[in-house]
């Protein structure tokens, strides 16, 4: 180190080593705080983003262009299958599944109950859709060329206390009038949420066609290789399928989800913000004690004729150099608790019992922290911004010494 | 022959200083006239009071004055920003405290690099140092910090930290004020050697009589007026050995 004066703010560091310490420890633990919180925060939302976009909503959703007013769920996509062939040839493309959706009533003897009957295309929406995936099925789930078959939720079967190869009457809207049919029950699934499982009921996309009338699917829904590159894809599908449909993302799909999302994220922000300014009016503290301490010694300095943004520098580069150690030690202490939340995980479920779900999506129960090289840059950032922003009040009292006073012996 | 005005560093006109403490006023300097000449070494002497410091403060563009006009090098003060004063101090005056205020955290060596650094001195720094402290025989002492220096080499490095930046005026408050008699007699040759050999000036706020022995003049203060201004023949160090010899 040549230079004299980031030796000169170095050894006052170490004048009095515990309280340089304890300051590089302070903002230290603060960032790791700041490092723990964002890593659950940020693991949550890719968790709750994976979520969502594979319990059926897609990261991606071609909608006919009115759904987004309207939400209508009789409303038909234009040349679907011109639009699903687009879709696929573009690269990045992970899975697509074709759905059409009609509100209707199930009934079986006395027992009735309202659900949102869904086409689906058996092959693909198992791979498409974690609730059919991932929940535990009785039976057998739907197959291509079923022809009045119906798979539903244990919540809709205990409703309507029916049982395997039950038949059920349904009652539909229909294009012209309402429909009805009788479809057999041939797998009943149970995802442990009785919410989740009340809103299942699934048929051949074919069957809805046939019963209701309305031809086509309502909604392409397609997963992404890579979430972080949603933007960019709905741009380029949007691009791509310009007409008479619309890309929508999984967040105005499912408005509810992202809502809570964006929440955690604000308080991440808001959390980091408190940390920031705690930790900086400790450093104010403890720097403005050592300006103080040595008015005298500013004074010679700049009798000697040090200017005032001389005498910042000294003070802010002290300031700095607490914030790179404590950097340091907030990558150790942070980085660590991050590494072992991104690499061993949290599982929620034993701290909240049985099945997650949210807004019709079906959680994982694991939680796996948010780890990679943004963590250094995070650490330098808060800690730097905490400990320099900290520095400006001492370091603005340290130029109003006056020189005059280095000629008093003390 | 000389010219008068091009010799004269320091041009003092009527300046007083008035300090405000409280509601009173506490008259410092009462109407200072006095010029300082290129390769003076001059000690301004007087009893507690007299205004000695206020005046190399004023001089030295720590303060200003409050009345009368004060020229240091050419530059009137009273026309100056706190920016060009510091500039003034850091390239062409320098400092000698009593209490010797060396940085404590830092070497011998960097004390007085650090003066050099902050004139922008760029790889040379080092060397400069280093010749200064050898001149001054402190080379062994250089990287030893000022804890660890008695106070006599504190006094000398602080000597070689006001001259490393090759000022025209060396101001020096008191000394040798905590020097005992042997360290004192070293620093004032060497300062005197300074003096004569690198035309540097010097003034000295000073109760010492060690100091005034040195001095080739001496203005008095008393109650913040000039009592006296004189040239006299200063001690040397032939002159002091002669003296210890008849002793």
């Amino acid at each position: 180190m040549k230079s004299i004066s980031a030796k000169y703010a170095l050894r006052s560091l170490l004048r009095h080593p515990r309280r340089s310490i304890l300051s590089i420890v302070g903002v230290g633990v603060g960032c790791a705080i700041g490092i723990f919180a964002s890593s659950w925060i940020g693991g949550s939302a890719e968790m709750q983003v994976r979520a969502a976009s594979e319990s059926g909503a897609g990261h991606l959703r071609v909608v006919p262009s009115e759904w987004p007013k309207t939400r209508e769920n009789i409303l038909r996509l234009g040349q679907w299958e011109q639009a699903l062939a687009k879709v696929r040839a573009l690269p990045g493309i992970k899975t697509t599944a074709v759905r059409a959706r009609v509100n209707g009533l199930l009934a079986f003897g006395n027992r009735t109950a309202g659900a949102e009957v869904v086409g689906v295309d058996p092959a693909v929406e198992p791979e498409a859709n974690r609730i059919v995936g991932k929940g535990r099925l009785q039976g057998r789930y739907l197959q291509s060329g079923d022809s009045n078959k119906v798979v539903i939720g244990k919540t809709l079967a205990d409703r309507l206390d029916v049982e395997l190869d039950d038949d059920l009457y349904v009652t539909l809207a229909g294009r012209d009038e309402i429909s009805s049919a009788m479809l057999t029950i041939v797998g009943i699934i149970d995802t442990g949420s009785g919410d989740l499982d009340a809103s299942i009921c699934q048929v051949t996309l074919e069957d809805i066609e046939r019963i209701t009338g309305y031809q086509g699917p309502g909604e392409i829904s397609i997963l992404l290789n890579d979430y972080r590159l949603i933007a960019s894809m709905q741009k380029k599908l949007t691009e791509a399928l310009a007409g008479s449909n619309a890309v929508i993302t999984w967040k105005q799909v499912n408005p509810g989800l992202a809502g809570n999302v964006e929440g955690d994220k604000v308080f991440t922000k808001v959390l980091i913000a408190i940390i920031v300014v705690v930790v900086s009016l400790g450093i104010a503290s403890a720097q403005l004690t050592a300006v103080l301490e040595r008015r005298h010694e500013f004074a010679i300095l700049s009798a000697l004729g040090m200017k005032g943004r001389h005498v910042v520098g000294l003070v802010v580069l002290e300031a700095l150099l607490v914030g790179v150690a404590g950097a340091a030690v907030a990558l150790l202490l942070g980085g660590s608790a991050a590494y072992y939340l991104a690499t061993k995980g949290v599982n929620l479920a034993t701290m909240m019992g049985e099945e997650l779900s949210f807004e019709n999506v079906l959680l994982d129960p694991y939680v796996y922290g948010d780890f990679g090289i943004w963590l250094i840059w995070y650490a330098l950032a808060v800690s730097v911004i905490a400990t320099v922003g900290a520095s400006i009040y001492p370091a603005w009292l340290a130029t109003k010494v006056e020189p005059a006073d280095a000629l008093r012996v003390i | 022959m000389n010219d008068p005005d091009k010799d004269t560093l320091v041009s003092a006109r009527d300046v007083t200083k008035t300090y405000q403490v409280g509601k009173v006023e506490a008259p410092a300097l009462r109407g200072i006239t006095l010029d300082v000449r290129s390769r003076d070494f001059l000690a301004v002497v007087g009893p507690s009071g007299s205004g000695k410091t206020t005046l190399l403060n004023l001089i030295g563009a720590l303060d200003s004055a409050t009345d009368g006009k004060l020229t240091v090098l050419g530059n009137d003060l009273s026309t100056m920003s706190k920016r060009h004063r510091a500039d003034m101090r850091l390239h062409s005056l320098g400092f000698v405290f009593q209490a010797y205020n060396l940085v404590p955290v830092l070497t011998a060596r960097e004390n007085v690099e650090f003066v050099l650094e902050l004139q922008g001195v760029g790889s040379e720094r080092s060397r400069r140092a280093m010749e200064i402290l050898d001149q001054l025989d402190l080379g062994e002492f250089a990287d030893r910090k000022p804890s660890e220096l008695s106070g006599g080499q504190q006094q000398r490095v602080a000597v070689a930290r006001a001259v490393a930046s090759r000022p025209k005026l060396v101001l020096a408050d008191e000394p040798t004020a905590n020097l005992d008699g042997e360290n004192a007699e070293i620093l004032l040759k060497m300062m005197q050697g300074l003096n004569e050999q690198q035309n540097i000036t010097f003034i000295f706020s000073t109760h010492d009589p060690r100091v005034v022995a040195y001095a080739r003049r001496v203005v008095r203060l008393v109650d913040g007026r000039v009592a006296s201004d004189e040239m006299k023949e200063p001690a040397s160090s032939s002159g002091t050995e002669q003296k210890e010899a008849e002793d």
